[in-house]
């Protein structure tokens, strides 16, 4: 406390109070801290408990995806864009691909755009697994991650078992997807799946964890961000739609078959506290695992028959000269591509942005004044990914 | 103690040692005990709070090491933890960082003494043995603060600065908790309180009135806190601290930190069994079968377990909520309990 | 006031719950899978290692060239019915299990395995050599293989199935340039140059 704050609060007699020097204690949070979620280093300045300084630092896992999207062509970078969102690799895709089919002028056939859907949504509700468990670990609940885990293992061998691959799937490609549904009872398991993750996985998350009363304590009324800040940051996805923002683009900008199907976007009440708080954010996840099940359900029942792919895989994918912006809605928000095409089969600049870029930027603003506690769970709640903020 | 030292005196070539012999040769002997039984509950206990965990999480916990569940993973790791190399840290204080982890384990080994396994058979029967244990447990806040602070680390700082804040206000709930049972007994005793107990379940201290079940349930909290372990590990808050106090710490002045730590832990529930649960009585009359010694531990050791669900199933509340659970909720409602319990006990007569 | 026991009351009771909840799963089987003594079935999808038969192997350089991060090598000399390859390699330390190489592979030499676990010591042993240690070379081109008895009829049902024309106009192929063996000094062609017969065939 310096010298002026001890005269403010009128305890001490005000002529003989010492020269108390006091300076603020630098604190490197990371890059090797459990509660960063990867290589993220957060430079703190505090006071005891109460963080005066948040400079998020940047930069350790670069691995230079874009320059090297100059050098391959279109289809050996849509493996590359697997490992952005490494914990919804199929929503990172889908993005691209996106990107590339709106350059291309390409349409894609019914049944692969309903493939699409059903294989990004299972990967949102990994990645929102994946997102409230390490939130959960953050607030000190160790079981939950591990039931959580559990399912988005089941996720992991459906997706396996369609695509291919656990974690990195490289399963579409430009003009659809590359594998079919492999037999009906895949669908038969997704469908079965995600009944039983409406019906009695959520609820006992929502017991376990959302409902405990020190969960509550712990998140409700911290680290709340306004809708204006989340705005000013470019906060998308579930950050900006836990501040009371409805926005996705899954319904605002559609794309693929979002728009033949019903569902609803979820966002912050402010149910147990102020709106925007840390567990408005946890639990709008929790909400979109449940909308994401309609959808899932919804794609498979209406997966109609017919081609899944328009270009061959053999074929070289060639995009005319041109520039797109396109963006589509991964599990941590707004995944944009710009793309610039040569005429030819690589692309002259592909600029990615990405949503836990701009998402980990609001803790400038929002983390100063919090409690270390406090920030963790800011950072747990914000969902980064730093392979994405990276790239 | 009396009932070592009948049990030395019995021995072959022991019948004409003198009185004080008698007694130091039996100290000699209950300290070893307590040292190898601390040493085997740390062992055991490592192993257990992974099975425990592994089973509430849908896990097997350790299957390989010693074939049947893993039996030997304690056995291993603590080989494994003897052969690592000792660093310390250059910027570090080195004679109170050496020292701070010797101070945390004669913490929790001194309160071993007054412990009561059977009836006779403690190491220090003290008058004031109650109040000794929770005197001499205190000495480990003081070993944790020296390690923290010694460590020249700024997490380890944090850690030592929450432990401190921590384990100094729980003490006062912790033995508010027992001060009625301290009232019902009229000795502080520790056989005296268990032998107050006899009688079955009804007898036990938990069930004579309703203030004292719920000072059983304070008593249990505080226990959590005073052993740093979830969901009041401020300490060590592995998510936000990385490790608290212990962050430089590594080899055997690591182990010494765990060893305390699951001391502790079998510690605050021995105590638990022996002021609210009925000491070495067995709950019904058809258990009287099992000696007192074991039903002791085998009351430990559930405790224990539930010690261990409490900490894989809730989240950690954060330091400034832990301090105001324990002064606004805590002591409120443990003074309550002393002043009711109080009245139901003049009422009773 | 009422507030305090109301918060002192939900916070038992939510910790019973949770409690209650953790203490059922004591009773469910665990769903951990005892690695080495247990497996898993792979399904049949799934791209373990890559593996190269070269028994069918023509060395036409289309995997080592479409590889997003250069994995693969393949050395050969000489050209056209001289050709002789003298070796492929596949650096799994680089490998990222795309599968972009098997799906353009022509003869269905190369596939992904249900192999996932190599684990070593050193990583430059990571380094697959697929030529056996006892032949220097192997020749490349199609005639000289068939006179050896090493070849096999390019796989058709490949998870992609191709056109049926292209069954048909395999054997034509044998005279007219087809990819069986580009020379190796072509690198113009893009990566799975369309050849006649794929126009036909946006398939399904």
């Amino acid at each position: 406390m310096a010298t002026e704050d001890v005269k403010a609060t009128g305890w001490a007699d005000q002529d003989h109070v010492p020269e108390i020097k006091s300076e603020l204690l630098e604190l490197n949070m990371g890059p090797q801290h459990p509660a960063t979620h990867g290589v993220l280093r957060l430079l703190l300045e505090t006071d005891g408990e109460i963080v005066y300084k948040v400079t998020p630092v940047m930069g350790y896992l670069h691995r230079c995806a874009e320059k090297i999207a100059e050098g391959v062509n279109y289809k050996q970078w849509v493996v590359y864009t697997d490992r952005f969102d490494y914990l919804a690799p199929m929503c990172c895709n889908h993005a691209y691909v996106t990107a590339l089919e709106k350059l291309m002028g390409q349409e894609v056939p019914e049944r692969g755009e309903h493939l699409r859907v059903v294989a990004a949504e299972l990967s949102r509700i990994a990645s929102h697994l994946v997102s409230l468990a390490t939130f959960g670990l953050d607030m000190g609940a160790f079981t939950p991650l591990l039931y959580m885990f559990r399912e988005r293992e089941e996720i992991l061998n459906l997706l396996e078992r369609i695509a291919g691959g656990r974690m990195l799937y490289n399963y579409m490609v430009p003009g659809g997807v590359r594998y079919d549904v492999p037999d009906d009872k895949w669908i038969k398991d997704v469908l079965s799946f995600v009944d039983m993750m409406e019906t009695k996985k959520v609820p006992e998350y929502n017991t376990l964890l959302s409902y405990n009363k020190i969960f509550i304590e712990r998140t409700a009324n911290v680290c709340v961000i306004s809708p204006e800040d989340a705005f000013t940051f470019g906060c998308t996805g579930p950050v900006l739609r836990g501040s009371g923002v409805s926005f996705d683009c899954r319904r605002d900008d559609p794309y693929g078959a979002y728009p033949k199907f019903d569902f609803e976007i979820p966002v912050g009440q402010g149910q147990m506290g102020a709106v925007g708080d840390c567990w408005d954010r946890y639990f709008v996840r929790m909400l979109e695992i449940e909308q994401s099940c309609r959808l899932i359900r919804q794609a498979l029942e209406t997966l109609p028959d017919g081609p899944y792919q328009a270009i061959e895989l053999k074929k070289p994918v060639k995009a005319p000269m041109g520039a797109v912006y396109s963006r589509t809605e991964s599990a941590k928000g707004e995944l944009g591509h710009y793309l610039i095409g040569d005429g030819g089969q690589t692309a002259f600049r592909n600029k990615v942005r990405s949503p836990s870029f701009c998402n980990l930027q609001v803790v400038t603003k929002v983390g100063v004044g919090q409690m270390v506690s406090d920030l963790v769970a800011l950072v747990g709640s914000l969902d980064i990914v730093l392979g994405e903020i990276d790239r | 103690m009396d009932a070592l030292i009948a049990l030395i005196q019995n021995a072959p070539g022991a019948a004409n040692m003198s009185a004080q012999a008698l007694h130091n040769t039996a100290a000699a002997l209950m300290a070893t005990l307590m040292f190898t039984v601390m040493a085997l509950c740390a062992i055991v206990f490592t192993w257990m709070e992974r099975k425990v965990a592994g089973f509430l999480q849908n896990r097997y916990g350790p299957m390989r090491t010693g074939r049947w569940h893993g039996w030997a993973q304690a056995v291993a790791d603590m080989l494994k933890i003897l052969g690592k190399e000792d660093i310390i840290p250059a910027e570090a204080d080195k004679g109170l960082f050496v020292f701070a982890p010797i101070l945390v384990l004669l913490g929790s080994l001194l309160a071993w003494a007054a412990i009561p396994w059977a009836p006779g058979f403690v190491a220090a029967d003290l008058d004031l043995g109650l109040f000794y244990i929770f005197a001499v447990s205190s000495l480990v806040i003081i070993g944790i603060l020296m390690a923290g602070w010694s460590s020249n680390n700024k997490w380890a700082l944090y850690g030592a600065a929450r432990g401190a804040a921590q384990m100094v206000s729980y003490e006062i709930p912790l033995a508010l908790a027992t001060i009625p049972v301290i009232m019902y007994t009229g000795s502080l005793n520790t056989q005296d309180i268990v032998i107050a107990q006899q009688g079955g379940l009804a007898n036990w201290y938990i069930f004579r009135d309703p203030f004292l079940f719920v000072a059983f349930w304070m008593y249990f909290i505080a226990s959590i806190a005073e052993t740093n372990r979830g969901p009041f590990d401020m300490p060590e808050t592995e998510s936000e601290l990385v490790a608290g106090y212990h962050t430089e710490y590594s080899g055997m002045r690591f182990a010494f930190f765990f060893l305390s730590e699951y001391a502790n832990l079998f510690l605050v529930s021995l105590i638990a069994v022996m002021v609210f649960l009925g000491g070495w009585w067995a709950p019904l009359p058809l258990l009287d079968v099992i000696p007192p010694a074991l039903t002791f531990i085998i009351k430990g050791v559930m405790m224990v377990f539930f010690n261990m669900w409490v900490r894989w199933t809730l989240p950690r509340v954060r330091v400034d909520q832990l301090m105001h659970l324990c002064w606004k909720v805590m002591i409120p409602i443990a003074l309550i309990c002393v002043l009711g319990s109080g009245i139901i006990q003049m009422v009773r007569g | 006031m009422a507030q305090y026991f109301a918060d002192i009351y939900e916070a038992v009771s939510s910790v019973l719950k949770g409690m209650r909840i953790t203490f059922k799963h004591i009773y469910k089987k665990p769903v951990t899978l005892q690695f080495p003594d247990e497996r898993q079935v792979m399904p049949e999808r799934y791209r373990g290692f890559v593996h190269n038969d070269m028994t069918k192997c023509d060395s036409c350089n289309i995997c080592a060239k479409l590889c997003p991060v250069d994995c693969i090598y393949i050395e050969s000399e000489g050209k056209g019915k001289a050709r002789m390859m003298t070796r492929y390699a596949i650096d799994y330390n680089k490998c990222i299990w795309c599968s972009l190489c098997t799906e353009n592979c022509h003869t269905g030499s190369i596939t992904m395995s249900h192999d996932y676990d190599h684990s070593v010591y050193d990583r430059r042993t990571l380094v697959y050599e697929f030529m056996d240690p006892t032949q220097e070379t192997i020749p490349c081109h199609r005639a000289t293989r068939i006179d050896m008895g090493w070849w096999v009829e390019p796989k058709e049902d490949k998870p992609k199935p191709k056109p049926k024309p292209a069954a048909e106009a395999a054997p034509p192929a044998e005279t007219a340039p087809a990819p069986e063996a580009p020379p190796p000094a072509d690198d113009k062609p893009a990566p799975g140059t369309p050849t006649p017969d794929d126009d036909k065939g946006v398939e399904n």
